[in-house]
């Protein structure tokens, strides 16, 4: 008897964690959904912008607003190149991630981004002078540029992230990818408890995956 | 309104399953792009190069520019086998060579012509499906808009990748009704999605402002 009662209770017990994991599963599902909800909206549509540069409504290079203005400045203090940007940049009043040109030759030169502006810096650290171009972007920009805001580049070896918002900010894009991938899983969940939607969703989910599928694989028929 | 409930449910459950395996694709290529992960464009080990003789291509090529040089290099990658999307064309005048990256999700091959000669060289790489996806991802973007789409690949890919965007659009706007209704759910609802806003908003003022 008592272990048929220790059965009983085990089961019991498995069958509330089920349970549990079944609500928590479905309220992560809304939770995430809502409160990721404005960076995916963010992403979703900057991403339709990106695949359609002809679009008149969202141009914002050509119109940019660009000033450019002289400073004197202090000779950076510094062992490395960025130590001494950093300084100049302070001297400046400019905040923003780093990126070094590929080659430099001539004076000390490198460009501050964020989104929505672009800085170009030209100092000659002898004479302690410092052209420095701005170029700010429109609403648009600002968008385009939240998209592929990451500090870093494949293959770029000159640059690194080296802003701590850009961090951040890679680090929110980093949070949304995974939280979408949980709700994709959780949703598999979810749907796989509903009997009677199985075989539609089953179809569903296969025309998802063998068309997606073939297009990762580049198959003959698309190429 | 329960028979507008039902089939909105359906659908956000059906489009949702459908859709998934492009949410996967976006997602997991973010990693790859947030960190600089993907390999392209470093240059890396290569399969045996070909050299192919007796190309149909004629000199004139070397005069096309933009899409009319694209279109008179399709026949041409063709005939020497090769598959994919036009990348962008690099003129080496003086030499009369063309050098043509043609890109497949999973493989890169660059074509050499020799238009001169009637000559072409062919090396071609293969990519992990890390990169694939960080391909599809990136395709057919901002860049070389006058090209992009030159292959069938990419301009259903463009279809596709809008697709993508409306269905989560309403995947979404449904998944806020289907929530909405849910009164037991409002309260926490409602909370999480001031918290999104406001992280969302003071982030963006932070890094854009």
């Amino acid at each position: 008897m008592p272990s048929q009662l220790e059965d009983l209770v085990a089961e019991s017990r498995e069958r509330g964690a089920a349970a549990a994991f079944l609500v928590w599963n479905r309220r992560l599902h809304y939770y995430l959904g809502l409160y990721l909800l404005f960076f995916t909206w963010l992403f979703v549509f900057t991403g339709l912008l990106l695949n359609h540069p002809r679009w008149q409504f969202a141009q914002f290079w050509p119109n940019r607003l660009q000033t450019t203005t002289e400073h004197q400045v202090q000779p950076p203090a510094g062992a490395s190149d960025m130590d001494r940007a950093r300084n100049l940049m302070r001297q400046l009043g400019i905040a923003g991630e780093v990126q070094w040109p590929a080659q430099q030759s001539g004076p000390f030169a490198f460009q501050v981004t964020r989104p929505g502006l672009v800085v170009d810096v030209k100092a000659d650290l002898e004479l302690g002078r410092a052209t420095v171009q701005r170029s700010r972007l429109n609403t648009w920009g600002v968008m385009h540029v939240l998209h592929t805001f990451t500090g870093v580049r494949a293959g770029d070896v000159h640059n690194r992230r080296d802003w701590t918002l850009t961090t951040i900010w890679a680090l929110s894009m980093d949070a949304v990818a995974a939280g979408l991938i949980v709700m994709v899983f959780s949703s598999y969940v979810m749907w796989y408890r509903l009997k009677g939607k199985r075989r539609g969703g089953i179809v569903a989910l296969l025309l998802g995956f063998v068309s997606c599928g073939a297009f990762i694989a580049g198959v003959r028929w698309l190429t | 309104m329960r028979r507008f409930y039902l089939v909105t449910r359906d659908l956000h459950l059906y489009i949702g399953l459908f859709l998934s395996p492009f949410v996967l694709v976006f997602a997991v290529s973010v990693f790859y792009l947030v960190h600089g992960l993907s390999n392209r464009p470093a240059p890396g080990p290569s399969d045996p190069s070909r050299t192919v003789a007796n190309v149909n291509v004629t000199p004139a090529i070397g005069n096309l520019q933009g899409r009319a040089r694209i279109d008179a290099l399709r026949p041409v990658i063709e005939q020497l086998g090769v598959r994919g999307e036009i990348d962008f064309v690099r003129h080496v005048a003086d030499e009369h060579r063309l050098v043509v990256p043609v890109r497949l999700p999973d493989r890169d091959t660059v074509v050499t012509i020799d238009y001169e000669q009637r000559t072409a060289a062919v090396t071609s790489r293969r990519h992990g499906a890390g990169d694939a996806v960080v391909y599809l991802h990136k395709m057919p973007g901002p860049h070389n808009a006058d090209v992009r789409g030159n292959s069938t690949l990419v301009r259903l890919w463009h279809l596709v990748a809008d697709a993508t965007v409306y269905l989560l659009l309403f995947i979404t706007i449904s998944g806020i009704y289907l929530w909405a209704v849910l009164r037991a759910e409002r309260g926490v609802g409602i909370l999480l999605l001031l918290a999104g806003a406001g992280t969302f908003w003071g982030l963006v003022y932070a890094v854009a402002a």
